[in-house]
């Protein structure tokens, strides 16, 4: 008994010591595999629950139907008069753009994906995307939603990508204020608790002429070559002189509710179409 | 306990684990420990060789669907797996607070081991005053947890057939 409880424990160690060190591509390929395997798991459960919030949702909202379609009619009506005027202005941007001979701006392309999963180690803020290098997804895409910057691709799979949310620690951004064209770094503060800051801004330049101000827009400064310029982050919050006293720090309140996550999208400016190979024409 | 329970345990504990959203802040934001649930459940109830493989295979599966490098999970579920089964003559092993008992400790230790390894590596920013709240986070949901799985999965032994207490 007590022999094979020892030969137990040997095998289980030395199997496990095997696993540990497995070269970084094999156990990548592994990792791969097994998400793959899983997604469709993986999104038939996410998609169950969704639909469960929803009806409960609507459950409890039968009574506040009629007040929040008023408001969303509302809404609607003044985002249509802001789309006439907006294209009216587009016309004259593209009108004066031609004269001074620039450069067109292409719209960005967008790719819907829909959230199936967390990190489940619970170590990092990331979400599981259902779409991956089969739809021409790869690291380092940027990651949004209606409201604002949510995040980057860092991991894909065939049929699944992660994002690693601008609140995680290892997430950092080169972005700028646009209202005073100050750079500076914004960098995750980790899972925050009710009151604190889930974003910071560092390195902000504090000898500007127009100096940061709490409330300010922060958007991506598309240095680093990662994300594209213009991608709106969030406001300014309790602006201060950091310890040195060289520079300014500030919180971001992002614009976007990173726990409530069911859909986003991808600024696809620099996705590949999909490789073509004769396996992938299975049937 | 038939492999293809433990199979279609683990696999449901994992999907679970992952759809599942983030706990509150206070609790480090540490996930519901479902996959370590099933580890205690086998420690506790069955055989040391189908808790090594059910700790192994736990292990990879959470670490293949999240960023940890493969095998530092199945490592704390190995850890926590002995230390349950070294007790599974002493204590009542379908009992609640047994199970409570053990969840919140494995909880701790299991977080405990992670942030340990993946702090030597340098592969996360989180400051220890958020590992403290995790590895509490983790002992408390593990206490909350754990009896409900095993209690599901005792159920589903006795609904097949399958007596535990026949294995050891």
């Amino acid at each position: 008994m007590r022999d094979r409880t020892l030969i137990n424990l040997i095998v289980f160690g030395a199997i496990l010591l095997l696993v540990l060190n497995l070269p970084l591509p094999v156990a990548g390929r592994l990792k791969a595999l097994t998400r793959d395997t899983l997604a469709p798991l993986q999104k038939a459960v996410s998609g169950f629950s969704r639909q469960a919030r929803e009806s409960l949702k609507l459950l409890r909202g039968v009574g506040g139907l009629i007040e929040e379609n008023r408001k969303q009619a509302e809404e609607v009506a003044r985002l249509r008069i802001r789309v006439g005027d907006l294209q009216a202005l587009e016309a004259e941007n593209l009108q004066l753009r031609e004269l001074l001979r620039f450069r067109q701006k292409e719209a960005r392309a967008l790719m819907a994906c829909e959230v199936v999963g967390r990190d489940v180690s619970g170590w990092w803020s990331m979400l599981r995307l259902d779409k991956g290098a089969r739809d021409g997804l790869q690291p380092d895409l940027a990651v949004i939603t209606a409201e604002g910057l949510i995040g980057r691709i860092t991991n894909v799979s065939a049929r699944t990508s992660d994002v690693l949310l601008i609140s995680d620690p290892n997430c950092r951004i080169s972005a700028f204020v646009e209202r005073s064209g100050a750079f500076g770094i914004v960098s995750g503060c980790g899972p925050a608790a009710q009151g604190l800051p889930v974003c910071r801004m560092e390195f902000i330049d504090k000898s500007r002429k127009n100096p940061v101000a709490e409330g300010d827009e922060v958007v991506t400064s598309g240095l680093g070559g990662v994300f594209s310029q213009g991608l709106p982050i969030g406001k300014l919050e309790h602006v201060h002189t950091n310890a040195s006293g060289l520079y300014l720090e500030a919180d971001v309140v992002l614009r976007a509710d990173l726990g409530a996550l069911d859909n986003v999208f991808i600024v696809a400016d620099r996705v590949q179409p999909p490789p073509r190979s004769p396996e992938d024409e299975g049937p | 306990m038939t492999q293809l329970v433990l199979i279609f345990a683990l696999l449901t504990g994992v999907v679970l684990q992952a759809v599942l959203p983030p706990t509150w802040a206070w609790l480090g934001a540490a996930p519901a420990p479902i996959l370590l649930g099933i580890v205690l459940y086998v420690a506790l109830a069955h055989s040391q060789l189908r808790m090594l493989g059910c700790a192994l295979a736990a292990g990879l599966l959470q670490d293949a669907l999240g960023q940890i490098p493969l095998g530092y999970s199945s490592f704390g579920f190995c850890l926590a797996g002995l230390a349950a089964h070294r007790f599974q003559d002493e204590v009542f092993e379908h009992a609640g607070v047994t199970h409570a008992v053990f969840g919140a400790a494995a909880g701790g230790l299991v977080t405990l081991s992670l942030y340990g390894l993946l702090g030597k590596d340098g592969s996360i920013g989180l400051s220890p005053v958020w590992a403290v709240k995790k590895i509490a986070g983790a002992a408390l949901l593990g206490a909350l947890v754990t009896p409900v799985e095993c209690w599901l999965l005792a159920r589903l032994e006795l609904r097949l057939g399958s007596r535990p207490q026949e294995e050891r």
